[in-house]
């Protein structure tokens, strides 16, 4: 009977162990690529539905090829990258502070930067875009950026042998269809992650990152600035009527939730790089952070839907000297990422 | 000791089968005991059938309550979530998925007229038994959105509708001319969409639309689904219940959720079961 149960129960043992290996696709790891994505260790949890589009090299590089194409504008002109330009974080050059279409057409808002876009819910400056993949279809389609349907993009993306063979290779498919042009723009720009700021080298423990002058303008942009510009994004994702516009021509929020309530109220920008984002506000009205600070300390005026923490009782709520506003500045340009501002991986390469 | 033998050996054959079975291709076991139904859509405008004519046709081949006349250049919806449920408790649950590759893409139908292979919603894998009940979410759910981009009848490069400014999916959609329209070529367009509901507090108004419609439709007669039967119900949409009281001088340019809110709750009174085919 004992040599029975050896005979049977070892064998079976050893079975179950290989079946259960061989059902295990999981067990070989994959190696480590620059080209996946992480998650910095003092961020949220991303919010992108990586599920579904996981990062890899093959589909980094194609997005990249199609944000340096200018061929998927309706006339040839204007690429991704012609208004977002990577040593400005990706947003437009301090020269456009409205960017250029095709044909010369003057956008209407300050083109935002692109960075830690995977850990935001709604894109533009009026949020009314809920998920990043649908993000380059407006821009595409929009008749004073890149005015061609994405119908249209997608066609010539067809006809392209180039690019068909990349697709192939990055997603397995014989014929290149909407989703996936827009899962490769995603993985391209899901990359665009900045978390190696000064700033961030001193929350994850370097005393030495930030100046003595820069840890007090953190101490003063905590008790100031800090309820709408929430570290570690420097945005709360909220929607804020900042007084930026003397009299009220771009309604903002209210075009995508259809309530007088959101009148004037523009999704809250981070300040990470802001540095290198100048002109400032979806109106581009301040080219300098002083004057920035100044508008909150004196220059906003009373006015519909106007933040109660900006305004409130007929006066200012922000109280800064000018000694404070120094302080904060030295602090906001510690938010300068440099090693994001120049990460080669971003570089075009369309032309090699 | 003996004992812990046997309790091992009986363990070790249980999770040997266990193991075994689990790496197995996952067959529907039940797959002998489901069937098929194809349910059929068929679209008017009052009692006249629905014809999409060429853009710019001034032929008006039809006309409202009040008298203005109009045509359709382009016209449809998109179906989801399909349930039927019987008498006895049967219940079928269409599976939904939402991916990227259109093969992929389950439990999302998109009709549209002019295209007749649009109108039938082929069902499969329903339990044996009888349905006298459908019901389905007239639109795209968040379930449909948030997923990002996705393929097939959803690919806005393939003739998905949907919005690029505000995210979502044009859940019924109209399209034509009207001589009562003093747009550009007379044009009417009511684009009706939206698929969230931020409620209201007590300080904050109500933020966005859901324009999703749940539709339930008893059938006129109990149907069984078995090996050798495989019904067809003719549901019936009438235009004339959606647009019939609109006046199209002013209605005619529809393109966002909260614009959209007034045509919703008609939406569910357009559709009727007319038949069923056994």
């Amino acid at each position: 009977m004992k040599s029975l149960h050896n005979k049977v129960v070892w064998p079976s043992l050893v079975a179950i162990l290989v079946v259960w290996m061989g059902c295990d696709q999981g067990s070989e790891k994959p190696m480590v690529s620059i080209f996946q994505f992480e998650k910095p260790a003092h961020f949220p949890e991303p919010t992108y539905t990586f599920r579904n589009n996981e990062v890899n090299e093959k589909g980094f590089n194609l997005g990249k090829m199609l944000f340096f194409d200018p061929s998927l504008s309706r006339d040839g002109s204007i690429a991704c990258s012609s208004c977002h330009v990577q040593s400005h974080a990706f947003a437009d050059t301090w020269l456009h502070p409205f960017s250029f279409g095709v044909e010369d057409r003057q956008g209407v808002r300050n083109a935002p930067p692109l960075f830690n876009l995977a850990f935001h819910k709604e894109f533009f400056w009026d949020g009314g875009v809920t998920h990043l993949d649908f993000a380059p279809i407006l821009a595409f389609e929009s008749e004073i950026e890149m005015d061609i349907s994405f119908e249209d993009v997608v066609g010539r993306i067809q006809r392209n042998d180039a690019y068909k063979a990349l697709f192939r290779e990055a997603f397995g498919i014989e014929e290149v269809t909407g989703p996936y042009v827009l899962h490769a723009l995603s993985q391209f720009m899901l990359m665009m992650v900045s978390a190696d700021s000064r700033y961030d080298q001193y929350i994850l423990g370097d005393q030495q990152a930030l100046s003595s002058v820069e840890l007090e303008g953190l101490v003063l942009f905590r008790q100031h600035c800090e309820s709408c510009h929430r570290e570690p994004l420097f945005t709360d994702l909220s929607y804020r009527n900042n007084g930026v516009q003397r009299q009220i021509s771009d309604l903002g929020r209210e075009t995508i939730t259809e309530v007088s309530e959101d009148r004037a109220k523009f999704k809250v920008p981070s300040l990470r790089n802001i540095e290198v984002t100048s002109p400032y506000m979806h109106n581009a009205r301040f080219e300098g952070l002083l004057q920035v600070l100044n508008h909150y300390t004196q220059g906003v005026q009373d006015q519909e839907n106007i933040d109660p923490l900006i305004f409130k009782d007929g006066k200012p709520m922000i109280q800064l000297s000018e000694d404070e506003k120094t302080k904060i500045i030295a602090f906001l340009k510690s938010l300068t990422d440099n090693n994001f501002l120049s990460n080669p991986i971003f570089f075009n390469s369309n032309d090699r | 000791m003996q004992f812990i033998r046997q309790t091992l050996t009986i363990l070790a054959f249980a999770m040997l089968s266990i193991a075994t079975f689990s790496c197995q291709e996952n067959e529907n076991p039940t797959l002998e005991d489901s069937g098929e139904m194809i349910v059929k859509f068929d679209n008017y405008v009052g009692n006249q059938t629905m014809v999409i004519d060429e853009v710019g046709s001034t032929n008006y081949r039809y006309s409202n309550n009040s008298g203005q006349k109009f045509n359709l250049t382009r016209f449809g919806y998109y179906i989801s979530h399909i349930k039927l449920e019987g008498p006895n408790g049967e219940v079928f649950i269409d599976e939904m998925n939402a991916a990227a590759d259109a093969n992929q893409i389950k439990g999302y139908y998109q009709v549209v007229q002019g295209n007749s292979e649009t109108y039938n919603i082929h069902l499969k894998g329903i339990p044996h038994g009888q349905y006298n009940k459908i019901t389905f979410n007239l639109g795209v759910k968040e379930d449909g959105i948030q997923e990002g981009a996705v393929g097939g009848i959803l690919d806005r490069a393939a003739g998905g509708w949907f919005w690029n400014w505000n995210s979502g999916f044009i859940n019924y959609i109209i399209e034509g001319h009207s001589d009562a329209s003093l747009r550009d070529e007379n044009r009417v367009q009511i684009h009706i969409g939206g698929w969230k509901n931020i409620p209201s507090g007590d300080e904050t108004p109500q933020r966005f639309f859901d324009n999703n419609v749940a539709v339930s439709l008893p059938f006129d007669a109990t149907v069984t689904v078995s090996n050798t039967l495989r019904p067809s119900p003719h549901i019936m949409m009438d235009l004339l219940k959606v647009i019939g009281d609109t006046d199209l001088s002013t209605e005619n340019n529809i393109h966002s959720p909260a614009a959209g809110k007034a045509f919703a709750p008609k939406l569910a009174d357009a559709f009727i079961v007319d038949h069923t085919h056994q």
